[in-house]
């Protein structure tokens, strides 16, 4: 989609027993056309932080590891301040896999992870 | 480009076993705050034993049952998890007031993505124990087996165990050194210390 993005909030599993959906979904994945590439950008909803320590990744489908990052962290380097970012070369093969980051909520101190399927049509 | 627009399937495959997970979403929409610290679920239950085989700080691996007559206060954390860090200055200190009192901490490092993360890495986790100081008892949990058994979801998170083996307290979430929290973690910890 030229001149503007795909944003899809992904519904997540939060820990590892169960999932904590809350009302606000945590993540939302924009995918962004350059060139032959595509700009990955991982944006924290409203109320949500994306852990910088142990970075987002997209294992893709096609084999191989796509991980996230950006260089903008909070003061204490514990998280994202700007959306970690990746770019993938081979568009439709390399977004589909399975996407993971560590997420916190605002007001609760503790840590969870994210695991979603990723697949484009 | 054709439009582009990922489609996510749901997918709540991950290391624990999420069977029927999905079901349980609409209920945890509705789940308040993170208790930071409660009685047991249901009451006082024995604690499982855990059977892990990896460990750093001890001679040899801690069971439950080498703990009897002991206070046992398990810490589910990994080091990249900020909120775990964070803690671990209190663990330190009740570390320091309560071993030679019958508290014994274990730091359960479990990992949250797989192993290319290098969370599973020992000699990361030892790396790890020296930055922060910590020279209480760690077991690597890399399968999640006793994460799993304790049923913890989140990072960090806590259950204290008394000295007949049950499980009184829980909670999870990140404390410091003489805020609220820790102040009612350590009443706990007395209380139980306290206990013949």
């Amino acid at each position: 989609m030229r001149g503007g993005f795909a944003a899809v909030a992904l519904l997540v599993a939060c820990g590892r027993a169960e999932p904590q959906a809350t009302p606000q979904r945590p993540l939302v994945l924009r995918t962004i056309p350059a060139g032959d590439s595509l700009r990955l950008e991982l944006m924290a909803a409203p109320g949500w932080k994306i852990n910088a320590r142990l970075k987002p990744v997209l294992e893709a489908a096609a084999g191989g590891l796509i991980r996230f990052d950006s260089p903008v962290l909070t003061p204490d380097s514990a998280y994202f301040a700007a959306a970690p970012v990746a770019v993938v070369a081979a568009r439709a093969a390399s977004v589909r896999g399975t996407l993971r980051a560590s997420v916190c909520a605002v007001g609760e101190a503790v840590c969870r992870v994210v695991v979603v399927e990723v697949s484009e049509r | 480009m054709p439009k582009t627009a990922l489609f996510v399937a749901l997918s709540l495959a991950t290391a624990g076993g999420l069977g029927g997970a999905l079901e349980t979403a609409s209920h945890a929409v509705a789940q308040s705050r993170i208790p930071l610290l409660g009685a047991a679920r249901g009451s006082p239950r024995p604690a499982p034993a855990w059977g892990n085989k990896s460990w750093l700080n001890t001679e040899k691996p801690l069971t439950l049952e080498s703990q009897r007559g002991r206070v046992v206060l398990l810490n589910f954390w990994v080091f990249t998890c900020y909120n775990c860090t964070n803690t671990v200055p209190s663990l330190v200190d009740f570390d320091r007031k309560y071993r030679q009192q019958g508290l014994t901490i274990i730091g359960v490092h479990t990992p949250e993505f797989p192993p290319y993360s290098g969370e599973h890495d020992k000699s990361n986790l030892q790396r790890a124990l020296e930055k922060y100081h910590i020279e209480y008892p760690v077991t690597q949990d890399n399968d999640t087996r006793t994460w799993d058994l304790y049923g913890i979801r989140y990072w960090p998170s806590f259950v204290l165990i008394d000295k007949r083996g049950q499980i009184r307290y829980e909670g999870a979430g990140e404390f410091h050194v003489g805020d609220t929290d820790y102040q009612h973690w350590d009443g706990k910890i007395r209380e139980l210390l306290e206990e013949r």
